[in-house]
């Protein structure tokens, strides 16, 4: 029985060194070039059944120019995960030959080399056409990495029948009288919730609390003066003024009550709250609510209007076997024309498309002075939000303690000191 | 000298052994060379997105054991199993003595238990996740609120949000333990409770000196099966906590999840890995030898 049982043993070991190689040999194939259609798999975070559409149609048209058949598969990650799922996807031979790079994790993904260069390819569309400050995220040593398809300004979105009820002027109507600003932003949705008990404001997305912190405080920071870190490595998370910003949005959740609380699922877009904060990309969710809503720009501090900007990119994978089709189709999807399609959702990069006029009619649900107070005018002079390379590590470290922050007893200076010293842990 | 087997036995034996050979397969594949690779890659630099930046001898170790939130998740991890654990165990016992002795509403109690058993895991934490909202807009806010109890913010308040992942993986595992103490009960030996009823023990003594040690070998191994599986809790955290508030429900294989696939440190998370598989290894070899001696009736 002994050497019955060697030879299974020996039998097992031969098949499992057969195996090795087929489990390989996906990698393997991955490197050859194969004739007929090309296969190319494009990973957003948008599920948008229209936005996709859009998408496709630039595929085509590019498919069309350059005389190939190309099969398009798009990959719609949800955001929350996109970052986790997208690397290890980029690990294995089912990796994206074209990605959406959200801004936070830019300079990661330049580091780590999973971006190919693009510039050869931009060559051929104008590429002066870009704001350089738009570019600057995803650029390193002068070469571009990826392509901001969407420069967008956060603003602010109301629903004006709640304001009507509760008897106060909408944001318009302040913006107009020029008193928009945080105070009155704060005293408008205490003023909400106590006369309608419907809460006043949500945070972006419903994701201020974790996800989207930094979507949801830097606004307030930045226009008081403050700021999470600078480029030049300056933490300024703990600085006074932008202890002075975060106090007001945590007595605006735990004084006032009148911020959706951590925990509470309500929803702006359901009609669960009078104001929320997004970009323009959200808009389409507006199409068929049932109550007035309007929009202006985010609420001055301090510092005047700070915009802050939200910002993604799309790229090519640098080892995927199409790498060279799928760099040139980035730059195609980039050009002036796909640019000035997609400007109502994704707000663009490109000088032409920004100043021309059909960019302030290129949202159908928004009118051209409400894309222009909430949009055009923010592009230019916003701000992206905070990035690093580390941004990963300083992201999940840190979310640890700025969830002290979130009970009403919280000391926002201790609890922001102590946020200071984990970004201190990664920022130099 | 080897006994000489005949080409009948050979031929037994070779089938016997081409019956396994597709999960011998799977093992060595989806089970042994992985649980290899976790040990090779916990000796590494490795990052997802960076690739293998060198061998990087017992750095991660090092770091393991200076790691603040290690600690705090191995201690979140002990405190989950030991509510997880206790609570399942007497809950699904209770409830499999009750089933057992067939009283009035069995089979409505059986279904009930049962069917979080199928429900899938991601839709049970949603649903609790909702349940568990803080104010009143959650339904279990709502009616505390009915006795004028003002609920807590369950998900977001240290303490009360581990308890409510506990309760949420008690309630969604319940029904299997169930089950398999329903067996063990209904298998009772009654000639045995016979002597003892006449020898005149009432329901407790009966219980704590006859039932119990018969049902040891099934408790020990529901033990062993349910603290296993506490240590591996990932989709009730991950749906709806992420770890938080503050870490306090950051368990083990949460973090490492958080440190392979969120800050794509594959090494340090393979090292956590292999910290996890020693503390398993340890514990179920503790509840088998516990196994032989308290089960005194186990053939």
């Amino acid at each position: 029985m002994k050497s019955s049982l060697k030879r299974v043993f020996c039998a097992l070991l031969v098949i499992f060194v057969a195996v090795l190689p087929v489990m390989a040999q996906g990698s393997g194939e991955s490197q050859q070039q194969t004739s007929g259609p090309i296969d190319i798999k494009i990973a957003t975070w948008t599920s948008n059944q229209d936005q996709l559409d859009l998408l496709g149609s630039f595929v085509d048209e590019f498919a069309a120019k350059e005389g190939v058949e190309i099969n398009a598969t798009f990959e719609s990650i949800t955001f929350d995960e996109y970052n986790t799922l997208l690397s290890l996807e980029l690990q294995g031979s089912e990796a994206p030959d074209v990605f959406w790079v959200l801004e936070t994790s830019a300079p990661a993904f330049i580091e780590s080399g999973l971006l190919a260069p693009l510039d050869e390819e931009l060559a051929e569309y104008n590429p002066d056409d870009f704001s350089p400050k738009a570019m600057e995220l995803w650029q390193k040593d002068g070469v571009t990495y990826a392509v901001p398809f969407s420069t967008s300004p956060f603003f602010v979105i109301y629903n004006a029948d709640l304001f009507a009820q509760a008897g106060i002027p909408t944001p318009a109507d302040l913006v107009a009288e020029g008193n928009w600003n945080w105070d009155t932003f704060r005293q408008s949705s205490k003023a909400i919730k106590d006369a309608t008990g419907v809460w006043g404001f949500q945070t972006v997305d419903g994701g201020g609390y974790d996800a989207r912190i930094l979507h949801n405080l830097c606004p307030i920071i930045r226009s008081y003066g403050g700021d999470a870190w600078t480029n030049d490595g300056q933490i300024l998370i703990n600085s006074s003024e932008s202890v002075e910003a975060v106090q007001l949005f945590h007595d605006m959740v735990y004084v006032d009550g009148s911020v959706v609380p951590p925990g509470d699922q309500s929803n702006f877009f359901a009609g669960a709250a009078g104001m929320t904060v997004a970009q323009v990309s959200r808009v389409s969710n507006l199409a068929e609510a049932d109550f007035a809503w309007g929009v202006a720009p985010m609420p001055a501090g301090p510092m005047g209007d700070v915009p802050v900007i939200g910002q993604a990119g799309i790229g090519a994978y640098s080892r995927g076997k199409n790498v060279d089709i799928a760099k040139k189709l980035v730059a195609y999807m980039t050009n002036e024309e796909c640019v000035a399609r997609m400007a109502g959702i994704w707000p663009p990069a490109r000088y032409s498309v920004l100043e021309s006029d059909d960019f302030l009619s290129s949202q159908p649900l928004l009118t051209a002075e409400q894309m222009d107070m909430a949009v055009g005018s923010s592009i230019e002079t916003g701000r992206v939000l905070p990035s690093h390379v580390m941004y990963p590590q300083i992201e999940v470290e840190s979310r640890i303690v700025w969830d002290r922050l979130w009970n009403a007893d919280a000391d926002v200076k201790a609890v922001l000191d102590a946020v200071a010293q984990v970004y201190a842990n990664y920022i130099n | 000298m080897p006994r000489k087997y005949s080409k009948l036995e050979r031929g037994e034996a070779l089938t016997g052994y081409l019956f396994i050979l597709p999960q011998m397969i799977g093992f060595l594949i989806l089970v042994l060379v992985p649980l290899i690779m976790i040990f090779v890659y916990s000796f590494e630099s490795r990052n997802l997105l960076f690739g293998n930046m060198g061998f990087s001898g017992l750095d991660n170790y090092q770091k393991l054991v200076s790691d603040d939130l290690f600690f705090t998740t191995l201690k979140n991890t002990i405190v989950f199993s030991l509510g997880v654990v206790p609570l399942n165990l007497v809950l699904s016992l209770a409830l499999a003595l009750y089933l057992g002795a067939n009283a009035s509403g069995t089979k409505i109690v059986r279904s009930v238990i049962f069917l979080p058993v199928i429900t899938s895991g991601v839709a049970w934490a949603i649903v609790f996740k909702y349940l568990f909202q803080g104010g009143t807009a959650g339904p279990i806010n709502y009616m505390l609120s009915f006795f004028g109890i003002e609920g807590p913010n369950w998900l977001h308040e240290k303490g009360w949000a581990m308890l409510s992942v506990i309760l949420t993986r008690v309630l969604k595992n319940l029904g299997m333990n169930v089950l398999i103490f329903m067996g063990a009960v209904m298998n009772l030996p009654q000639d045995v409770l016979e002597a003892g009823r006449i020898d005149g023990a009432n329901k407790p003594l009966l219980f704590f000196k006859i039932k119990l040690p018969l049902l040891m070998p099934s408790i020990l191994m529901v033990m062993i099966v349910t603290v296993i599986g506490s240590m591996r809790v990932f989709d009730t955290i991950k749906l709806m906590t992420d770890g938080g508030p503050e870490g306090s429900t950051m368990v083990l294989v949460y973090y490492i999840y958080h440190q392979a696939f969120k800050t794509f440190n594959i090494g340090y998370a393979a090292t956590i890995s292999v910290v996890l598989f020693i503390i398993v290894l340890i514990l179920t070899i503790i509840q088998w030898s516990l196994r032989r001696r308290a089960s005194f009736y186990e053939d």
